[in-house]
């Protein structure tokens, strides 16, 4: 009988010669038993431990077995309690058995009856063991599941997408903050009709494809628009819920905000469409061009024809240009390109640099002014991206200036950066071209620079390279007037900090 | 003698067409920029006007033509496109786009011919 250990039985009596005889017997039974001679140490053991049977004798000096009863049920309310006596009532069975007794031994008794009184009462004690046990497991689970929920809830609310889940009735059933937010929805409560306020994309999915009959489990997606101009676009991701029987109970609905992808798919494309105009154009012109001679009706001069074909080499070469400038772009942006960077001594690289526009200074009659005696300045960059960046500013001053005009250079350190200043007394600039200036393709138009050549991309190129040092560039111009640049490297760059 | 307007800012784009159309005995005045284009129709009043899409802006060939009807300037107008399918624009003719024909660039002497000719006569050669 016994499967987990001994059993532990307390014995409680007055009675030295019973307890002695009892403890025998039950001892060689197999039980493990304590003993206690009175009522005061009885409740002392019995509500000590748990034990799994106790025997009360129900008439001692100090305390009555009933009152010992009581308290070893209010504090060990799984031990199982017989109350033992000789002088049996009615009256007093009852009363045991109200106060939680499981049983009701009556002296003198056999060994026998005491061991058939145990037995059934240890099987009791083991139900009871078994009950508790179950009932904690299912205690524990339950707190196990709703510790499950909360830690759901925190996922599903700490994602960027919004999750909204709808019934069949339309109603609300979840949702987290983020739906909220992308949908512009306010205290929304739980089993609220909802479909209403949703975007009429998505309700059109709702009610096209998420009908009564459906068993599939398939997704539905579509991009939604919540404000315009690409400010908010979402897509919605649109998954049936189906009960076990396959029947459908609701919709979950999962808002992903695509907004900064479509922004970037937008430039992205404009800016295909911009370099698609851009070389079309010289193709256009050159291809224009050769139909004309080729064409016998036009009968052109031999001047007219040697026109035609030097401005479509003209065409041809700046195409060139334009789609190296474009390649340099694409490299910066790409980051393929490997840097070298070295101490770098800016005066010289000026230097270098005007010596080779001597023919274009010469022909538009301009003073450069560039005090060589100042400090020299150094940066810690790429010899070559340097280099680009200074021809693209000294030939923009060149081009751009009037006949005999100045163009002015300084390089000097400012703070913690490298400084390079460039003036020129050109056409300058009204304040909304200022703004356009960086941007790819961008060139002045106006009267002055119908002959000026270019493939727009100078300035871009400009851009992104000083960005790539982490620097800065200020500008300030006056229409008609000139313009002046001023272009910040910080010094002591690392070369990690320099974004390859 | 039919007169025909050409309004384009590519110079090389602007001597060739002239060139083709003179040749076919047409004459022919040029404009730049949107702002002399609505001055020469203005002043000039021509039988036809061949219309570039994009000059300063992606789309300032579409406004000029739409001024015009505006104004109502009835003058057939030929557009010139080079990417603006790219771009979204619609190419029918409608209120947006009250054009009446378009020439993709680059161009052909005969095609440029051809869409000509349907609006205005060819003129008796010398």
């Amino acid at each position: 009988m016994n499967t987990n250990g001994k059993p532990r039985v307390l014995i409680i009596d007055d009675e030295d010669a019973l307890r002695g005889a009892v403890k025998r017997i039950l001892e060689r039974e197999g039980y493990q038993v304590a003993t206690a001679e009175n009522g005061s140490r009885g409740i002392e053991l019995g509500t000590r431990e748990e034990y799994d049977l106790a025997l009360i004798d129900l008439k001692m000096p100090d305390y009555s077995g009933i009152d010992v009863l009581k308290e070893i049920r209010r504090q060990k309310p799984n031990t199982v309690c017989f109350i033992v006596t000789a002088y049996a009532s009615y009256e007093t069975a009852v009363e045991a058995t109200k106060m939680g007794a499981d049983g009701y031994i009556l002296k003198p008794f056999t060994p026998e009856e005491l061991l058939n009184h145990l037995t059934s009462g240890y099987k009791k004690r083991l139900l009871i063991l078994e009950a508790e046990a179950l009932k904690h497991e299912r205690e524990e689970r339950l707190l196990e599941i709703a510790f499950e929920r909360t830690r759901l809830n925190t996922v599903i609310n700490s994602l960027a997408d919004g999750v909204l889940v709808v019934n069949t009735d339309g109603e609300v059933v979840y949702y987290n903050n983020a739906a909220m937010t992308l949908l512009n929805l306010h205290d929304v409560v739980i089993g609220r009709p909802i479909l209403e306020e949703l975007p009429a994309e998505i309700r059109e999915i709702i009610f096209t494809n998420f009908t009564v009959n459906v068993t599939e489990k398939k997704s539905f997606s579509v991009e939604v628009e919540l404000k315009p101009k690409h400010e908010l676009v979402v897509e919605a991701t649109l998954s049936p819920v189906l009960r076990h029987n396959g029947q459908l109970s609701g919709v979950v609905i999962v808002l992903k905000n695509i907004s900064t992808f479509k922004k970037v798919e937008h430039l992205k494309s404009q800016f295909v469409s911009m370099v698609a105009h851009e070389l079309k154009a010289p193709v256009a012109a050159t291809l224009g061009f050769l139909n004309i001679i080729l064409n016998k009706e036009m009968s052109l001069t031999r001047d007219q024809e040697l026109d035609f074909l030097s401005r479509s080499r003209h065409r041809l070469a700046s195409l060139l240009n334009m789609v190296n400038d474009l390649l340099d772009i694409s490299r910066i942006e790409m980051k393929t390109i490997t840097r070298e960077i070295r101490e770098l001594n800016l005066n010289n690289i000026i230097t270098e640099t005007l010596s080779l526009f001597t023919a274009e200074i010469k022909k538009k009659d301009l003073s450069i002014l560039y005090d060589q005696e100042g400090l020299q300045i150094t940066i810690r960059a790429d010899y070559s991206e340097i280099s680009r960046l200074i021809t693209n500013f000294i030939s923009n001053a060149i081009k751009y200036n009037k006949q005999s005009g100045t163009v002015d250079i300084k390089c000097y350190a400012e703070k913690h950066y490298s400084v390079f200043e460039i003036a020129d007394t050109g056409i300058g600039m009204r304040p909304e071209e200022k703004d356009k200036l960086f941007s790819e393709f961008y060139r002045a138009k106006n009267e002055f620079t119908k002959d000026i050549t270019g493939t727009g991309l100078g300035l871009s190129i400009v851009k992104r390279i000083i960005d790539a040092y982490s620097g800065k560039i200020e500008v300030e111009s006056k229409y008609t007037e000139g313009t002046r640049f001023r272009v910040f490297i910080p010094m002591d760059l690392n070369e990690d900090e320099i974004n390859n | 003698m039919s007169l025909i307007a050409i309004i384009d800012d590519d110079p090389d784009i602007l001597d060739a067409s002239s060139l083709i159309l003179k040749t076919k005995g047409f004459e022919v005045i040029t404009a730049s920029n949107p702002v002399d284009g609505y001055k020469i129709v203005k002043e000039h009043k021509p039988d036809l006007i061949i219309l570039d899409v994009i000059m300063n802006e992606p789309d300032d060939g579409f406004f000029l033509a739409q001024k015009f009807r505006r104004e109502k300037i009835t003058t057939p107008i030929i557009m010139y496109t080079s990417i603006s399918k790219t771009l979204g624009m619609q190419f029918d003719k409608s209120d947006m786009v009250p054009v009446d024909e378009f020439v993709e660039k680059p161009i052909s002497p005969e095609a440029l011919v051809a869409k000509v000719l349907k609006f205005v006569k060819q003129p008796v050669e010398n």
